[in-house]
C-alpha cells in the first residue's frame, strides 16, 4: 500500500481520462478484432512481441498470475488482456496512442512508470506508439483469466461462526452438581468432564484476594484487607469483597484503561510530537462512564456519533461531544502533502479502530482489494468509508490539524468570557483612537531607524540573501538601517530575498515585514514564512503603508525552532510594479516578553518631522501602557473549554471505490452502508443531510448484530481470565482463532445483552464463578491433558502490566496520589519530546505521549498507542531486569516502603518485619526457606558498622528491592 | 577503564546450574537448541503467541538464515534531513550550464499539493567542485574529501527513489517501509529474522537517535514482539558522555548492588526449588542473569578510553567539529565487533527540519559534512583494517535527496524523494561501482531505479534473508518489511 499509493496517478486530468475510458465504446472489441493486416502483424512480430516478452510479461501474463506475480491485474499476453485492461482500466485504445495508458506509462509521463526498472529505449517507445496508431494488430488470442476471489463470499460468510446470530444456549447439565457456583462453571465443567478431567482446587484466600484486587482495581490489597478477608468466615465474604471493589473509583480507573487500549488512546501525535491538549477529557469520560455503569452500547453510540445525538441539557451535550474524541485519536501523518490521500488515510484509521476494536474485523484489508480471507468486498469498505468520509476530522494545512469544537459553557464562564471580550474590545478601540487612522500620509512611518533600536531580532535588507539584482535606495528618506532595496521592477520571477534570523531560542514569534510603500509599488507581493509548523504564503500590498507604525506589516505569529527552518522568502514573481523590502523583524512572544513591550514603539531618530516631540512621546507612552494592559488581559483570558471531535462535512455524499486503494483512481460510487455479511435486521436509511454515523453506530450496537456483543463479552472475559474464549481478541474473521467454548461465548453475549450492555454485571458474574477462583498452580495431569489451558481447568497465571507494577510500588511505598482526572503537562507544552513527570498519580493519568512514554511503560509492554490492543504482549527481556535493578524508581520506592515500617520498629522481631514485607509486596507469607534466606541477609547487614536500626533499615530496603524485582511480584497467580 | 562491576563475575550458566540444582538447565538447553532453528517464516510466530522468553523459545538466539549470507551485520549511517546528491556524489555538469535558468520540473511537493506537474524552478549549480577519484574514477565533489578516498570501496545507487515529501513520512518509510502505517523497523525485522550471536548485548542498537520525525517508531517493533526493539544509546544532540544504554548504571553503591542482586538470585533459586520446571519464573530469573552480564560487559564496550590515540585521531575524536559523531562511529565499530546485528548511527537532531535540511542556506551543508566526513572515513578504514568490512554492510544515506533547483527561488534546496544517491560498502556490495542514473539535472531517477523497498530487500538478501519470506502474522495477515513490493537489486551485489 505504499509505492503504488504515492507514485501513481495524481493528475486530475487522469481522472477525466479514466472516466472517458470507462464510458466510451471502442473498436477494440476483443470478439471482433480488426481484420488481420499482414503488414501490421509482421510489425507486431518484429518489433512489439520482443519488447513485451523482455520487459512486460514477467509481471503481466497468465504465467505471472500462476506464480502469484501478476501486477495491477493487467495481462499483456493476449489481445483480450490489454483490451480489458487492469485495475486502472483499458491499457490500449487501438488507433489512439494518446489515449492509451500503456504508452503513457512507458513514456514515464504520468504516475505509472513502466517498466519499473527504467525507461525503455526511445526507439522501443516509438515502435509502441506507431503500433497503437496502426490499430494495435495483435494475433494473440486467449481469454484473460478473471481474477479469482480468494476470500469467502458474502453468502458463504453468513454461516461462519462469528457472523451467525447469537442464540442463547441451553445451560448444560453436569455430573458434579455441587461444583458449579454459577452457569459459567457448568459450561466449563461440562467440557472438562467430557475429557475426564477434574478442575484444579480453589485458590487459597491470600492468592484470591491479590488476584481479584489487581483484576478489579489494578492495585494490591493492603495487609489489613488481606487479614480481614482471610479471617472473614462469612460465606458471602468474597461476594462482599467483590461488590466493594466494583463500587470503588479504582475499578473505574482500572477498567477505563482497558477501554483506552482498544481505543489507541494517546495525548500526542508522533510526527512533530504535537500535543492533544484536550484528549484527557476523553480519558476522564471513559472513567466516569464506567464509574456510572453507562451501558457499552451507549458509549459506542456517543463515541461514533455523539455530536449528532440529541442532548436534553448542556451536561449531556458536553459528554456526547467529548466521546467523539474517540474518532480523532489516530496517529495520522498530518504532514501528508496530498490532502485527499490524507483524508482517506484518516478514514481508514477510523475504520481500523472501529473494525478491530468493536467488531473484531480487519476491515482495512479491503481498502485495495476484496478481503483476501473474510467475506468483506471492497465495496463494503467504501460503503463504510463513505460514512466516515462525511465527518471532517482535520483542518487542512501544510501540517493539518485535528478538529476541536467548543463545549457548552457554564453560565458564569460564559459571562466571564463575554465580559472579557468586551474589555478587550474597549481597550483595542482606545488604542486605535490614540493611534489614529493608519493609512493616512500623516501617520506614515518616517525617519531613519537603526536596526539595533528595534526590539526582537531584526534582519535588515542588507543582511538578506539575494537572488538577482536588487537596487539599494534611500530615496524615500524613511527606512531601517542604511536604506531599503527594490527589484527595479524587472526580471519578474527571477529575484528573491531570504531573511534568515539567528534566533536565540525556540518559541513563538510575531514576524513583521518593513517595506518602502508607494503608488509605484506592487499591489501583491508574495512573501513566504518557513516555520516549524510548515510554510505560509501571504500577499502584501506595497502600495499602502504598513499598518504598524506606517512601516511594518505583520506576517502573523509562527513557532520557530532554533535548529529548524526559520526564514522568510520574498519573491518578485507575478508582480507588477516595484517590489521593495526594508527589514524583517522577529518578535518573541513567549519567554522574553520584555522584547515585546517595546515592540510597536520604535522611535525614529531626531531627523523625523513628527508634530511635537513631547506630544508624540506622551501619546506613545499611553499607547504603550494600554497595549501592555491589553496583552495582560489577553493572557488572562478565561479559557473556553474545547473537545477534540469531528464535524459534519458541508457536502454529504457517498464515496467512490478507490481502485487499488488509490485516491487518484476513482471507480464507481458505492452507496453508504454496512457489512453485507452481517444481518443485523432492518437498517435505517442513510440521511441525505447527515454523514450516517448515527446509523452506523446503531448498526454496530443493533441487538441483531452478533459481532459487537461477542467481541465485547470475549474482551471482558479476557481482561479477567488472561486469555480469550476467542484468543485472537481483535480478529473474529476467518484468520482468527475459533472460540474454545462457542456456547459459553454466546451465553456470555446473551447475558450481556439481557443486562442492557452493562459492563459491571458481566464482570461480577465472571468473577463470582468458581472457574475464576481456581488455583493457577499446575497439576501434572492438567498440564499433560491440556497444556495450553484451553479448557479452563485451572486459573491462568497472569502478569502485572506496566501500570499495575508502577501503581503497586507507589501504593506499597505509601505515596500513591489518588487524585483523579485532569491533565499533568504544562498548558503551553508545544511538543512531547523528552517529556518526563515526577507525578505519583495513578498511571492512567500520566500523559500517553507517543514520543515520550514513561520508561516503565516502554519496558513493561504498555499498549501501543497507535493500534487497537485487545491483549497486551507479555515479554521477558533483560531491559526489564535492568530497570528493576538499576533504575532509581524501584530503589526509591523500596526505601520509602522500608521507612514506612520503621514506626513498628522496636516492637517487631526480624521475622515479623520480613513477613510484613512479603505480605506488602507479594500478598503472602514468606515460606520457611525464604524466611531463612531473608533472615540471614538482614543479620549479615547487622554486622556492618552502623547503628542497628539504620542497618536493619538498609537491609529491609534491600529486601523490598529484591521483592519488587522478584518474579513473584510480577506474577498474578 | 574497566567497569568496576565486572569484578563481580556473574555466575556462569554452569555455576548457576550447579548452585541452584533445580533443573534450571532446561532454559539454557532450550535456548541452545533454538540456535539451530531457522529464520522465522510464514506464521511460525504470530501475535497469537503473546508470551515470549518462555523456556521453549529464546527468540533472540541466533538463527540460520534463508540462504547463505554475504554479510552478518549492518551499520547504517543515517544522514538525517537529506543530503543534496547534486552537491556530493551525483555529478551533473548540466547544472553549471543551466545555473540560474528557470526550467520546468516535476516537483514532488508541488505535485502532492496541487497535482500539477511541470512547475517552473530556478536551477542552482552545485556549490562544491567535482573531480574524479580513486581507481574507479568516480566523480565526487569536495564536500566529503575524506570519504572520497574510499570511493573504490563504495557501491553507489544513484537512482534511489522513495515515499514521502516531508521528513516525518519519509523518515518512517526509510526505517519501517511505510509512511503512515505502524510497522516494525528494519532493525527489528533483521533481529527477528536472524537473532543475535551475542546474548550479553542487545542485537539492535541505535546510537544518538532523533526524537523527531517518528522518533521511537523508527526503532520500534510495532506488532513484532518487544524483544526485537532497538536499544537507544544516547539521543541526537546529546552529550557524548551520556551515550550509554539505559539502566546499566545505578545510583546504588557497588556493594548494595551486588548484595541486592545476590539476595534476588537466592530467592529466585529457592522459588524454583519449590516449583521446579516453572518456565515463566525461570525466564524472569534468567533475564536477571542476562542483565547482570550485560551491565558487566556493555559499559566496557561503550568505553572508548582503551582505544589508541591513533584510532581516536582517525575518527576525529578530540576535535570540536567531529568529536561527537566520531565517538558515535567508534562505538559502532566496537559494538559491531561484539556481534550486534543492526547498528544505526544518526547524524541529526530533534527538530522538524533536521541537520541536512538546508532549505534556505545550502552552504551550511559544509558544516555538516565537516562533522561526519572524518569519522566516516575513519570507520571505513578501521573496519577494513580489522577485516570487518567484508561481512559488514555500511550504508550511508538520508530519507531523501534534495532538488537541483532553488526552493522558492531562494538560496536553498527542497526535499527530493524522486531521485537521490546512497552508497553501500562491504557486505558483498560491489566495490567501486555505481548503478543507476538520474536525469541530466539530477532531479528524478530514470535508469536503474532503486526504490527504498528494493534497497531494503537487497540488504536483507545480503544478510541471508528473503524479504518475501521474512513475514510475521498479525491481524490475520502476513506482514513484510517490503509490504507487497521490493526486488533484490542484483546489479548492486553481483
Amino acid at each position: 500500500m505504499s509505492r503504488h499509493f504515492k507514485l501513481i496517478l495524481r493528475r486530475p486530468t487522469w481522472v477525466a481520462l479514466f472516466l472517458l475510458l470507462a464510458n466510451n465504446a471502442y473498436s477494440a472489441d476483443p470478439a471482433n478484432p480488426l481484420p488481420a493486416d499482414p503488414k501490421g502483424l509482421a510489425f507486431f512480430e518484429a518489433k512489439i512481441r520482443p519488447i513485451l516478452t523482455e520487459h512486460c510479461l514477467s509481471c503481466h501474463s497468465t504465467e505471472a498470475a500462476a506464480q502469484n506475480r501478476l501486477s495491477g491485474g493487467l495481462f499483456l499476453d493476449s489481445r483480450e488482456g490489454w483490451a480489458k485492461g487492469g485495475d486502472s482500466g483499458q491499457a490500449i485504445v487501438p488507433g489512439k496512442p494518446d489515449a492509451s495508458l500503456l504508452l503513457k506509462s512507458v513514456l514515464y509521463d504520468g504516475d505509472i512508470n513502466m517498466p519499473p526498472k527504467g525507461k525503455l529505449p526511445a526507439a522501443a517507445i516509438r515502435d509502441i506508439s506507431q503500433w497503437i496508431r496502426m490499430g494495435a494488430p495483435d494475433p494473440r488470442t486467449g481469454t484473460a483469466p478473471i481474477k479469482k476471489q480468494t476470500g469467502l463470499s458474502v453468502e458463504a460468510g453468513k454461516s461462519f461462526w462469528s457472523y451467525r446470530p447469537i442464540v442463547r444456549p441451553k445451560v448444560p447439565t453436569v455430573q458434579n452438581l455441587a461444583w458449579a457456583h454459577n452457569d459459567i462453571d457448568r459450561f466449563i465443567l461440562k467440557r472438562l468432564e467430557a475429557k475426564g478431567m477434574a478442575p484444579a482446587p480453589d485458590a487459597d484466600k491470600q492468592t484470591l484476594i491479590r488476584r481479584v484486587y489487581f483484576d478489579l482495581t489494578g492495585l494490591p490489597p493492603s495487609p489489613e484487607a488481606i487479614q480481614d478477608f482471610v479471617r472473614d468466615t462469612d460465606p458471602k465474604a468474597y461476594e462482599k469483597l467483590v461488590d466493594r471493589l466494583m463500587g470503588s473509583h479504582a475499578f473505574a480507573e482500572r477498567w477505563a484503561r482497558h477501554w483506552l487500549d482498544i481505543s489507541r488512546y494517546a495525548d500526542s501525535v508522533t510526527l512533530r510530537g504535537l500535543i492533544y491538549t484536550e484528549s484527557w477529557r476523553y480519558r476522564d469520560y471513559v472513567i466516569n462512564s464506567i464509574q456510572n455503569n453507562i451501558p457499552i452500547n451507549q458509549i459506542i453510540r456517543e463515541q461514533i456519533a455523539g455530536d449528532l445525538l440529541p442532548a436534553q441539557n448542556d451536561e449531556v451535550r458536553t459528554r456526547n461531544l467529548i466521546a467523539t474524541t474517540y474518532l480523532t485519536l489516530g496517529n495520522s501523518n498530518l504532514e501528508e502533502q496530498d490532502k485527499q490521500q490524507l483524508r482517506m488515510d484518516v478514514v481508514d484509521e477510523m475504520l481500523d479502530v472501529i473494525g478491530k476494536g468493536l467488531l473484531g474485523q480487519t476491515l482495512t484489508c479491503a481498502r485495495c482489494h476484496d478481503h483476501k480471507f473474510d467475506p468483506i468486498p471492497t465495496s463494503d469498505y467504501y460503503a463504510l468509508a463513505g460514512i466516515l468520509r462525511n465527518a471532517k476530522a482535520l483542518e487542512e494545512d501544510n501540517v493539518s490539524k485535528w478538529v476541536e469544537v467548543p463545549l457548552p459553557m457554564k453560565p458564569d464562564l460564559a459571562k466571564a468570557i463575554a465580559l472579557h471580550d468586551a474589555e478587550m474590545a474597549r481597550l483595542q478601540q482606545k488604542i486605535q483612537l490614540l493611534k489614529g487612522p493608519t493609512n493616512t500620509r500623516d501617520n506614515q512611518g518616517t525617519g531613519i531607524i537603526p536596526p539595533s533600536s528595534l526590539p526582537g531580532i531584526v534582519v535588515d535588507d542588507a543582511m538578506a540573501k539575494k537572488v538577482g539584482m536588487w537596487q539599494h535606495s534611500t530615496f524615500s528618506g524613511s527606512y531601517i538601517g542604511s536604506g531599503y532595496i527594490h527589484d527595479q521592477n524587472s526580471e519578474k520571477g527571477k529575484k528573491t530575498l531570504t531573511f534568515a534570523p539567528d534566533l536565540p531560542a525556540n518559541g513563538l514569534y510575531e514576524v513583521r515585514l518593513a517595506y518602502s510603500p508607494g503608488s509605484s509599488r506592487s499591489k501583491s507581493v508574495s512573501v513566504t514564512i518557513f516555520a516549524a509548523g510548515g510554510e505560509k504564503t501571504l500577499a502584501i500590498d506595497m502600495t499602502k503603508p504598513g499598518p504598524i507604525d506606517g512601516r511594518f506589516v505583520s506576517l502573523g505569529e509562527h513557532r520557530f525552532e532554533k535548529t529548524g527552518q526559520s526564514f522568510v522568502i520574498l519573491s518578485n514573481e507575478g508582480t507588477t510594479g516595484h517590489v521593495t523590502a526594508d527589514a524583517v523583524q522577529f518578535l518573541p512572544l513567549d519567554g522574553s516578553t520584555t522584547a515585546r513591550e517595546t515592540a510597536p514603539s520604535a522611535k525614529p531618530s531626531p531627523k523625523s518631522d513628527t508634530p511635537s516631540p513631547g506630544d508624540f512621546a506622551n501619546k506613545q507612552q499611553t499607547i504603550k501602557e494600554l497595549e501592555k494592559e491589553l496583552r495582560k488581559l489577553k493572557s488572562a483570558a478565561p479559557k473556553r473549554p474545547m473537545a477534540m471531535s469531528v464535524v459534519e462535512e458541508k457536502k454529504i455524499e457517498d464515496a467512490r471505490i478507490h481502485i487499488r486503494g488509490l485516491v487518484s483512481n476513482p471507480g464507481p460510487v458505492v452507496p453508504r452502508g454496512v457489512l453485507q455479511v452481517v444481518n443485523a435486521g432492518p437498517l435505517t436509511p442513510f440521511p441525505k443531510d447527515q454523514s450516517g454515523r448515527l446509523q452506523l453506530a446503531d448498526w454496530i450496537v443493533a441487538s441483531g448484530n452478533p459481532l459487537t456483543p461477542r467481541v465485547m463479552s470475549n474482551r471482558i472475559w479476557t481482561w479477567l481470565m488472561g486469555q480469550g474464549i476467542v484468543r485472537t481478541v481483535d480478529n473474529f474473521g476467518t484468520t482468527g482463532e475459533a472460540p474454545t467454548h462457542p456456547e459459553l461465548l454466546d451465553f456470555l453475549a446473551s447475558e450481556f445483552l439481557d443486562q442492557g450492555w452493562s459492563l459491571k454485571p458481566l464482570v461480577r458474574q465472571i468473577v463470582l464463578s468458581r472457574t475464576y477462583q481456581l488455583s493457577s498452580s499446575v497439576s501434572e495431569s492438567l498440564t499433560r491433558l491440556d497444556p495450553e489451558n484451553r479448557l479452563w481447568g485451572r486459573a491462568q497465571r497472569k502478569r502485572l502490566d506496566a501500570e499495575e507494577i508502577r501503581d503497586a510500588m507507589f501504593f506499597i511505598a505509601g505515596n500513591l496520589d489518588r487524585q483523579s482526572g485532569g491533565f499533568l503537562f504544562p498548558e503551553t507544552l508545544a511538543a512531547d519530546y523528552g517529556f518526563t513527570t515526577e507525578s505519583t498519580r495513578r498511571s492512567i493519568y500520566l500523559p500517553a505521549f507517543r514520543n515520550a512514554l514513561p520508561e516503565i511503560f516502554e519496558v513493561f509492554d504498555f499498549a501501543d498507542t497507535s493500534m487497537v490492543t485487545g491483549k497486551r504482549t507479555e515479554s521477558t527481556v533483560a531491559p526489564q531486569a535492568l530497570f528493576m535493578l538499576n533504575s532509581p524508581f524501584p530503589a526509591k520506592q523500596s526505601t520509602l516502603a522500608a521507612k514506612r515500617d520503621i514506626g513498628d520498629w522496636p516492637k517487631n522481631t526480624i521475622t515479623e518485619r520480613i513477613q510484613k514485607a512479603y505480605i506488602n509486596t507479594l500478598g503472602r507469607n514468606a515460606t520457611l526457606s525464604e524466611m531463612q534466606i531473608a533472615e540471614r541477609f538482614l543479620n549479615k547487614a547487622e554486622t556492618s558498622p552502623i547503628s542497628s536500626s539504620e542497618k536493619h533499615h538498609q537491609g529491609l530496603e534491600a529486601l523490598y528491592h529484591a521483592l519488587f524485582a522478584s518474579a513473584d511480584f510480577r506474577m498474578l497467580n | 577503564m574497566l567497569n568496576p562491576l565486572s569484578r563481580f563475575t556473574p555466575l556462569s550458566r554452569r555455576d548457576w546450574l550447579s548452585q541452584t540444582g533445580c533443573g534450571f538447565g532446561s532454559l539454557a538447553l532450550a535456548a541452545m537448541a533454538t540456535r539451530d532453528s531457522r529464520a522465522f517464516e510464514g506464521n511460525s510466530l504470530s501475535e497469537a503467541n503473546t508470551t515470549f522468553g518462555t523456556p521453549t523459545t529464546n527468540p533472540l538466539a541466533a538463527k540460520v538464515p534463508h540462504h547463505t549470507p554475504k554479510a552478518k551485520r549492518v551499520i547504517f549511517l543515517f544522514m538525517q534531513g537529506g543530503v543534496s546528491q547534486v552537491d556530493s556524489f551525483d555529478y551533473k555538469p548540466r547544472l553549471n550550464v543551466d545555473d540560474g535558468k528557470s526550467l520546468s520540473f516535476d516537483d514532488a511537493r508541488v505535485i502532492a499539493k496541487t497535482g500539477m506537474r511541470g512547475s517552473s524552478q530556478r536551477v542552482m549549480k552545485p556549490l562544491w567542485k567535482f573531480a574524479q577519484h580513486g581507481q574507479s574514477g568516480r566523480w565526487a565533489s569536495d564536500l566529503f574529501p575524506e570519504m572520497n578516498r574510499f570511493v573504490d570501496d563504495m557501491c553507489f545507487a544513484h537512482a534511489m527513489h522513495t515515499e514521502g515529501v516531508a521528513h516525518g513520512p519519509a523518515t518512517l518509510f526509510l526505517h519501517c517501509g511505510s509512511t503512515n502505517f505502524i510497522r516494525p523497523s528494519m532493525g527489528s525485522w533483521i533481529l527477528y529474522g536472524l537473532g543475535t550471536p551475542n546474548e550479553n548485548l542487545p542485537g539492535f542498537v541505535t546510537i544518538g537517535p532523533s526524537s523527531g520525525n517518528g522518533g521511537p517508531r523508527n526503532y520500534g517493533t510495532a506488532f513484532l514482539p518487544a524483544t526485537f526493539q532497538g536499544t537507544p544509546i544516547g539521543k541526537a544532540g546529546g552529550n557524548p558522555s551520556d551515550f550509554l544504554i539505559k539502566n546499566l548504571d545505578s545510583k546504588l553503591s557497588e556493594k548494595a548492588r551486588s548484595d541486592r542482586f545476590g539476595l534476588l538470585r537466592e530467592l529466585h533459586a529457592e522459588r524454583l526449588r519449590e516449583t521446579p520446571g516453572d518456565g515463566e519464573i525461570e525466564a524472569i530469573a534468567n533475564s536477571y542473569e542476562l542483565a547482570w552480564r550485560m551491565q558487566g560487559k556493555a559499559p566496557d564496550v561503550l568505553d572508548l578510553s582503551g582505544e589508541t590515540a591513533k584510532t581516536k585521531v582517525r575518527y576525529g575524536i578530540g576535535e570540536k567539529a567531529t568529536d561527537t559523531f566520531g565517538r558515535q562511529c567508534l562505538m559502532a565499530r566496537r559494538l559491531c565487533e561484539q556481534g550486534v546485528r543492526f547498528l544505526q548511527v544518526t547524524y541529526g537532531d530533534n527538530s522538524a527540519n533536521p541537520a541536512w535540511d538546508q532549505h534556505s542556506d545550502l552552504p551550511k551543508h559544509g558544516d555538516h559534512a565537516k562533522a561526519v566526513d572524518r569519522p566516516i572515513a575513519g570507520l571505513l578504514a578501521d573496519l577494513k583494517e580489522r577485516g570487518l568490512l567484508e561481512d559488514t554492510i555500511v550504508w550511508w544515506g538520508g530519507e531523501f535527496g534534495r532538488t537541483p533547483y532553488a526552493q522558492n527561488n531562494g538560496t536553498g534546496r527542497d526535499h527530493n524523494p524522486g531521485g537521490f544517491t546512497v552508497w553501500l560498502a562491504g557486505g558483498g556490495f560491489k566495490p567501486g561501482f555505481a548503478h543507476g542514473a538520474t536525469d541530466e539535472h539530477g532531479a528524478r531517477a530514470i535508469e536503474g531505479k532503486v526504490h527504498m523497498h528494493d534497497l531494503h530487500a537487497t540488504i536483507l538478501h545480503q544478510l541471508g534473508l528473503d524479504h518475501e519470506r521474512l513475514t510475521y502474522r498479525y491481524a490475520g495477515r502476513d506482514f513484510r518489511l517490503t509490504d507487497i513490493h521490493g526486488r533484490v537489486v542484483r546489479e548492486l551485489v553481483g
